[in-house]
């Protein structure tokens, strides 16, 4: 019986061979984007959970009330002695192990050669507490030594190639002179669903015994490492909340009142405290911040696989509205085999069996499908994901499950409205479907909706993102070109570096900031006390020339000028909204002096007031911020001002210039207006996919539409022909066909307009500076979805049209 | 065999009833071979598919077996369908995608025969109607009277008691016709109980009674002779 069912799905398919490849069509599709966006899912969500006893492994951090109007924070950087304490402290600490990321890149030097690395410093039990298998060289305790290191599989393989370095030296600058380290391992390459990653792992013990270690060894004000701890099993410290706050108040014990003292907090609870994030979180808790991945927040995930599902559906609803339009064909057999003796049961069965048959064909296409697109969307995504069973086993019976829910989904209406004819009314040729079906016109409409509301979505993300791309920062951007000059010796190589540029003609200027913009954090940002309310502002560290490089306008005081001269300074050049914020205006501010800045007593004085500029996205509000003068602080980054026009010959001068001062280093550069593009790239990203899934959709959309139009065509054949006979013209017959169609695109866009201007309303509302909605997008998507739709259907109407009316007619 | 009691048929349109049947009353018995005849839209087609459990009248009584099949939910109706009754239809309505083997053996995969009973009925009764080297073709592939010989052959596979027929010959030119003619009265020899409905005088000489329908009532009701039979 069932080998019969397949046998004739298998022939019915074969015979209606144009509606089968558009269902196949459409459908793996449909299924190739879901499965991607599933393995996205299944990959973010499957983030730090390969550690063997992952439940057990906790980060800590610390927990801060809202106390300076920025919300609440929790920061994972932490002091040296914290980790230590905190495993002697509570005996429920099994392991613990400090984490100390890179800051930035390290030269590395192996036979001679310098490359920029990262270098990390972790403490000992490391790989028992993580799952970072070695491959090569101890795997039990390879940190052992201070002056051990580790490597990545990556790392090995770009400094050494293929052989094995285990053993071998390679020279790690640390506090501007080289030091000799032993490789005694190399790992395998991190997981790509690893939060934290590392290039060079060294020991917290070296780390520990640098200057810089030294000094912060058994302080409790400095904040850098992440601490993270393998707790016994069972144990509740995490949740623990009164167990931590008294660890909090055992180090800091005169924190609490003080803060209460100075007004900053009067809520009921502690404004400081310890928390504990099961590490499996970190990439998921989207308030805090991830480990290197960023972390995302789990509703963009659902986000984007509602889009993927919405995609799908819309194959589906093509399968059950071209079932539907076809069931007029299939009513003969469905009247015999009920006049043989088929139950409802058995018809039901089989043509479900038919839908399944199909959802397979389908996934097997759509497999293919993903294995040729998952590069594309792996850049789209940003991620590198494999679609592997072995990683992810659970894939195995998801598709499984996804194949058989797609095939019954598609199957079920059909199954049921074909079932339920009976033999002597399709005999008796009273049945009457098609097009003019009411439950086809509403799946029509659904599926138009879908794909005109994220056309719309589409145009609204990539007309914010033009406007926060094109909109002028406040700020030159263009022809200056960023030189990365961190770890050098910056402060003896940049006077000379500079001298050099001012000899050559393609080179307009030349200034240096401590950071440049649009890349990390682009920030540093200090808070403090002034006449009694505390500030935070954003500080950047320049020279000189910066400002008339960046061609940031002054709109009171002075520049940096004079100080050219005396050094050592207090000068500052504040902006517009410092202004504002601390209640001073145009006229009354230089001379302004910043109380409480310091400790020491040389608060700083305003000499100038610039335009505000936006140093942040266009997301954020432009916020006080204020220029220093380069005192203790090393330019790292210097501007570089070049002639408009093709920049290569800058470039190839700039590097020539650069290695004549430091051939040791590499030189490193990057154009401003593409680092500050770097601010919109997760923007860049949605857009892009939405602009993929809306126009799928369409394409889906309109094959279903093409389909339908086909079967109407047919399904009228006769009315066709009567109306030829009667007189009527093609423009005639193609009007009467797509004006059914049209009316329904139609009302989608009705309701689509309103929703996705809901919708697209909140998502803009999180960027301070955004577009106005513009009535010109609904116009411009309902237009092109009419447009499409018309030219869809007209292709099969013209054709229904141009049909010799005795041929229609002969038959009936 | 079967005895149908003032069988009342109509259908609304608006607030207008319009009658197919009125105060039908008919008794068959085992072994008869009865012909409805009558004009078109005297409701011949309509009584035939009562009889056969496609259809309900809207009053009446109507005993197959002894059973009473008007006070039998669908599915029991469905399930005495299946087992005592084979339909042959003027269009044949064989099923496009199948062969004539597989169109054969249908109506005993939803009586859930086992596979190797199926393959000797199948074969068997290809022997008996000459299809055997037809066997794999499709419906498309045959004439007219060979896609009604199968339509028969497809009828009485499941060894109904009852056969009927609307219009077999209908479709075809008069010498399939014959053939098939020809074969229902060797069925009927071979203890058939047949139902046809046609236009054909000639066809109706076949049977053994006649019913006269017009406009939806029984207008005459009487015996063929054998010898006009004969003559003709």
């Amino acid at each position: 019986m069932f080998y019969n069912y397949i046998k004739i799905a298998f022939r019915s398919l074969m015979k209606q061979r144009g509606l089968t490849a558009i269902n196949i069509l459409g459908l793996s599709i449909g299924l190739a984007c879901f499965c991607m966006f599933t393995l996205y899912a299944i990959h973010e969500f499957s983030f730090d959970k390969f550690h063997k006893d992952a439940d057990q492994l906790y980060r800590v951090y610390r927990w801060t009330e809202d106390l300076d109007g920025e919300g609440v924070e929790g920061d994972t950087h932490l002091p040296m002695p914290l980790g230590t304490s905190f495993a002697s402290d509570f005996p429920d600490v099994e392991q613990m192990v400090r984490w100390k990321s890179a800051w930035g890149e390290s030269f590395v030097r192996v036979n001679d050669r310098v490359s920029r690395i990262e270098v990390s410093h972790v403490d000992q039990p490391f790989f028992e507490m993580f799952n970072f298998p070695i491959i090569y060289g101890d795997s039990e305790q390879p940190l052992s030594d201070p002056k051990n290191v580790v490597l990545t599989e990556e790392i090995a393989f770009q400094l050494f190639g293929e052989e094995n370095p285990t053993g071998k030296t390679i020279e790690i600058q640390f506090e501007e002179n080289f030091e000799s380290f032993t490789i005694s391992a190399v790992a395998k390459n991190i997981p790509t669903n690893s939060s934290r990653s590392f290039q060079i792992l060294g020991s917290m013990d070296y780390f520990a015994s640098t200057t810089y270690g030294k000094r912060r060894m058994n302080s409790w004000n400095s904040s850098f490492l992440g601490v993270f701890v393998k707790l016994r099993k069972g144990s509740g410290l995490a949740t623990n909340a009164a167990e931590l706050l008294k660890f909090r108040r055992k180090y800091y014990p005169n924190q609490e009142a003080e803060i209460r003292e100075a007004g900053f907090w009067d809520g009921e609870g502690a404004p400081v405290t310890y928390k504990m994030q099961p590490i499996t979180q970190m990439h998921t808790e989207a308030s805090m911040p991830g480990g290197d991945v960023p972390s995302i927040n789990p509703r963009n995930i659902w986000t984007l696989l509602l889009i993927a599902a919405g995609v799908l559906l819309i194959a589906i609803i093509n399968f059950t509205t071209l079932s539907i339009g076809r069931s007029a064909g299939r009513a003969k057999e469905v009247g015999v085999r009920k006049v043989m003796g088929s139950t409802r049961m058995h018809l039901a069965i089989q043509f479900l069996t038919e839908a399944i048959l199909l959802s397979i064909l389908s996934t097997i296409v759509a497999l293919v499908l993903v294995s040729v697109l998952l590069p594309y969307f792996n850049q789209l995504s940003d991620r590198s994901l494999a679609f592997s069973f072995s990683q992810f086993p659970q894939l195995g019976w998801i598709v499984v499950c996804l194949t058989i829910i797609t095939g019954l989904l598609a199957g079920s209406y059909p199954a049921l409205l074909l079932s339920r004819f009976r033999p002597t009314q399709v005999f008796r040729n009273s049945i009457k479907l098609g097009g003019s079906n009411m439950f086809t016109k509403t799946l029509v409409t659904s599926q138009f909706v879908l794909s005109s509301g994220l056309v719309i979505a589409t145009l609204v993300v990539l007309s914010q993102i033009n406007f926060m791309q094109s909109k002028n920062p406040g700020f030159e951007k263009e022809n200056i070109i960023i030189v990365d000059a961190e770890e050098t010796d910056s402060r003896e190589i940049y006077p000379r570096f500079k001298k050099l540029l001012s000899s050559i003609p393609e080179i307009k200027q030349v200034a240096a900031s401590e950071i440049g913009l649009g890349e990390g954090n682009g920030y540093s940002r200090s808070g403090f006390e002034y006449m009694g309310s505390i500030k935070q502002i954003y500080e950047y560290y320049v020279d000189d020339d910066y400002l008339t490089l960046m061609n940031i306008p002054l709109l009171a005081g002075r520049g940096f000028e004079v100080e050219r001269q005396d050094g050592a300074n207090r000068s500052v050049i504040v902006n517009e909204s410092m202004l504002t914020d601390f209640g001073w205006t145009l006229s009354d501010a230089v001379g302004q002096v910043l109380t409480g800045y310091s400790n020491e007593g040389n608060d700083p004085v305003v000499i100038g007031v610039v335009k505000d500029f936006h140093y942040r996205p266009f997301r954020e509000l432009v916020k006080p911020q204020m220029f220093h003068q380069f005192e203790d602080y090393t330019p790292f980054k210097y501007f570089v001002k070049i002639n408009a026009g093709d920049p290569t010959q800058a470039l190839s001068k700039l590097e020539q210039s650069w290695t004549s001062i430091v051939p040791d280093y590499p030189f490193k550069y990057s154009f401003l207006d593409d680092d500050l593009n770097r601010f919109y790239r997760s923007e860049k990203r949605f857009s892009s996919i939405i602009s993929w899934a809306g126009g799928i959709s369409i394409f889906l959309a309109c094959l279903g539409l093409m389909g339908l139009a086909a079967l109407t065509a047919v399904n009228r054949r006769k009315e066709i022909g009567i109306r030829k006979v009667l007189g009527d013209d093609v423009f005639g017959i193609v009007g009467l066909l797509s004006k059914d169609f049209i009316k329904l695109v139609l009302i989608a866009l009705v309701i689509a307009s309103p929703l996705s201007w809901y919708l697209m309303n909140n998502w803009l509302e999180s960027f301070a500076y955004r577009i106005s909605f513009q009535w010109w997008i609904f116009v411009v998507a309902g237009i092109g979805a009419i447009l499409i739709a018309f030219i869809t259907i007209s292709v099969q109407s013209i054709k229904a049209a141009l049909i010799n009316p005795i041929e229609s007619l002969r038959n009936e | 065999m079967l005895k149908l009691e003032n069988i009342e048929k109509f259908y609304r349109s608006g607030l207008q009833k319009s009658w197919v049947l009125k105060d039908v009353s008919v008794n068959v018995e085992q072994g008869e071979f009865v012909t409805i005849m009558g004009p078109s839209g005297s409701g011949k087609t309509t009584l035939l598919n009562i009889i056969g459990m496609l259809d309900e009248s809207n009053s009446g009584s109507y005993h197959f077996l002894d059973e009473a099949v008007h006070t039998f939910k669908e599915r029991r109706r469905t399930d005495i369908h299946k087992h005592y009754i084979g339909f042959v239809f003027q269009a044949y309505h064989l099923i496009d995608e199948l062969t004539v083997y597989e169109n054969i053996e249908t109506p005993l995969l939803y009586r859930n025969v086992k596979s190797k009973d199926r393959k000797a009925i199948v074969a068997d009764i290809l022997d008996r109607f000459n299809m055997v080297a037809k066997k794999d073709l499709f419906p498309s592939q045959l004439s007219g009277g060979q896609q009604q010989l199968v339509g028969v052959a497809r009828a009485i596979i499941g060894k109904p008691k009852l056969l009927l027929a609307d219009e077999p010959t209908g479709n075809l030119h008069t010498k399939q016709g014959e053939m098939i003619m020809e074969l229902f009265k060797s069925l009927h020899d071979d203890g058939m109980t047949i139902i046809q409905v046609t236009h054909s005088e000639k066809n109706a000489q076949y049977g053994t009674r006649i019913l006269q329908l017009m406009d939806g009532f029984v207008r005459a009701d009487e015996q063929v002779s054998q010898q006009t039979t004969i003559v003709s």
